[in-house]
């Protein structure tokens, strides 16, 4: 039970230092100093503690909510080192399913903001969705089906079994080539940001959102951030022996992505459809393919 | 068409009352709240003028405001600072009001360059707003034709130390002499001139409202005022209506 609280709170704190790194990156890379330590704190504090917000109706203050809630649920399926919350009873395919909550709750708040920029952003986003949602399930179920098993506990327990040869990355590369490349499309992150695009649509989703409501989608960054490199690390680099080890892992995922991002522009939407689906899920076919013969 | 005329604002401040917030997670952790306010701040940089150009310096490697924690934001419901950079034609004047109002409180206003202290070189231009402080109140003036990214950023500084230690509340002043504020825009923009923003509505909700809210040039506002209605919605492609 204790652990459902904090294990979600882990992936907060573990977030907010994930949001951290990202913007030094981007700040290094533009040679820049790039913020002071907790930056995103008093971020999230500031935008809690604003005088006005501005709501547009209880179904913009649920979908921030569910943005959120999806991703904290998600998070409580995904084994920490120490703790196994629900992930026994969960498994990969709960987890699939709640990673894409936050998107369509993310929908429902958007669109009733009303706001011609905000509808753009957030068609744009759940176009990208069902870009990246194909090599990602291919990815997932390819793990699945190596190991036999949808639990990520028996999943990572194999891959602890033997050090790094049993490590997914070693076993199956091309499935974990293709879900990096398929998490950098759901991290949202050039070359795949169309949808927030700020010179373009004003960053589309959070448009309408001030106070409280972007303060929620600045969690829920934590919790995106958190997730995707935890997920990644439970699928193919064997999980966390201990603390230590799964923290180094996590961020060293979660940097590849932020690091590939500041150095490029963006892609329109029917050519990130079309970069998606055809090298991710193609490789991650193949993937499986190889693991079949 | 807009001449000096002596305002009652300038150089007069009013007393500061500790009074109670509208938000309640804000009254628990007052001081903590000011000091995350200080270090974060999100500003809408208002381009209208040549002073505009310090901006990018100031913003990239050479000067990097974001080790202050002040970073651009793009709509003005996600925005602490308003920027504005330079001459104000009349005309923009007018969607920085309607910016001004559309953001969320505590905000904060700053006008970069001579050009929005008093005219600046523009003096003499029958299409320049003078002094943006006619118009909304301004919380720091950042002089110079037009001023350094170091001026820029004490600038900055200043108006951060001036949010943690809870003086920079030009903003209720806004709601508290609207009428002297509204009298301005009328000037300029005729008397017919009204925003989306419910401004004296928003005076009471947040108890700022006070004897200097109404007077007659709010008056004035409630003979013109026209309800707001949502936009019809049409479509007037020929071809389309073709097709149905
Ligand atoms: S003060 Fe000088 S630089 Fe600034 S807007 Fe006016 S003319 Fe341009």
């Amino acid at each position: 039970m204790i652990e459902l609280i904090l294990m979600p709170l882990a992936a907060f704190v573990i977030g907010l230092a994930m949001v951290l790194m990202m913007r030094r990156i981007g700040a290094r890379l533009q040679r820049r100093v790039g913020p002071p330590l907790l930056q995103p704190l008093w971020d999230i504090i500031k935008l809690h503690g604003k005088e006005t917000q501005t709501s547009h109706g209880l179904i913009h203050e649920l979908g921030i909510v569910m943005a959120i809630g999806g991703f904290v649920a998600a998070v409580t399926l995904m084994p920490l080192p120490g703790m196994n919350g629900l992930a026994e009873q969960g498994g990969l395919i709960a987890l699939v399913y709640m990673m894409m909550i936050p998107s369509l709750g993310l929908a429902l708040g958007v669109g009733q903001c009303a706001n011609p920029n905000g509808s753009i952003g957030i068609s744009r986003a759940l176009t990208a969705m069902l870009a990246y949602d194909i090599p990602m399930v291919i990815v997932v179920f390819g793990v699945a089906f190596f190991y036999g098993s949808t639990s990520l506990v028996q999943i990572i327990d194999a891959q602890q079994a033997g050090g790094f040869a049993t490590w997914g990355i070693a076993e199956m590369p091309l499935l974990a080539f293709a879900g990096l490349f398929a998490m950098q499309a759901m991290l949202g992150k050039q070359p795949f940001e169309i949808y927030v695009a700020p010179a373009e649509i004003a960053t589309g989703p959070m448009v309408e959102m001030g106070g409280k409501f972007l303060g929620g989608l600045f969690i829920m960054q934590c919790f995106q951030l958190y997730a995707a490199g935890a997920l990644y690390t439970l699928l193919f680099l064997g999980g966390g022996e201990n603390w230590l080890t799964f923290l180094i892992k996590v961020f060293a995922v979660v940097a590849i992505p932020m690091s590939i991002a500041f150095l490029f522009p963006r892609y329109r939407t029917e050519d990130v459809v079309r970069l998606v689906w055809k090298w991710p899920a193609m490789i991650g076919l193949l993937g499986i393919a190889f693991l079949m013969y | 068409m807009t001449e000096l005329i002596k305002t009652p604002r300038t150089g007069e401040t009013l007393p500061v009352k500790a009074g109670k917030r509208t938000n309640p997670l804000a009254n628990v952790f007052d001081e903590l709240v000011r000091f995350a306010q200080s270090r974060s701040l999100f500003m809408l940089h208002y381009c209208t003028g040549c002073g505009a150009i310090e901006l990018p310096p100031s913003m990239t490697s050479r000067f990097d405001m974001e080790r202050l924690g002040i970073q651009p934001m793009v709509s003005p419901r996600q925005a602490d600072i308003l920027l504005v950079t330079g001459y104000v034609s009349v005309k923009t004047l007018k969607r920085i009001i309607l910016t001004y109002e559309q953001m969320g409180s505590p905000k904060y206003v700053i006008g970069i360059c001579s050009c929005t202290v008093n005219g600046g070189m523009y003096w003499q231009s029958y299409a320049t707003a003078k002094k943006l402080n006619d118009y909304m109140p301004v919380d720091i003036y950042i002089a110079g034709c037009m001023p350094r990214p170091e001026a820029v950023i004490a600038g900055l500084r200043e108006l951060m130390e001036n949010i943690r230690q809870g003086k920079a509340d030009s903003w209720k002043d806004y709601y508290r002499h609207y009428d002297h504020y509204l009298g301005h825009q009328q000037r300029l923009f005729g008397e017919t001139w009204q925003t989306p923003t419910d401004v004296i509505a928003e005076a009471r909700h947040y108890g700022l409202f006070g004897p200097d809210t109404l007077g007659t040039h709010t008056a004035l506002l409630e003979q013109h005022q026209r309800p707001l209605e949502a936009l019809e919605m049409k479509v007037d492609i020929p071809e389309l209506m073709a097709r149905r």
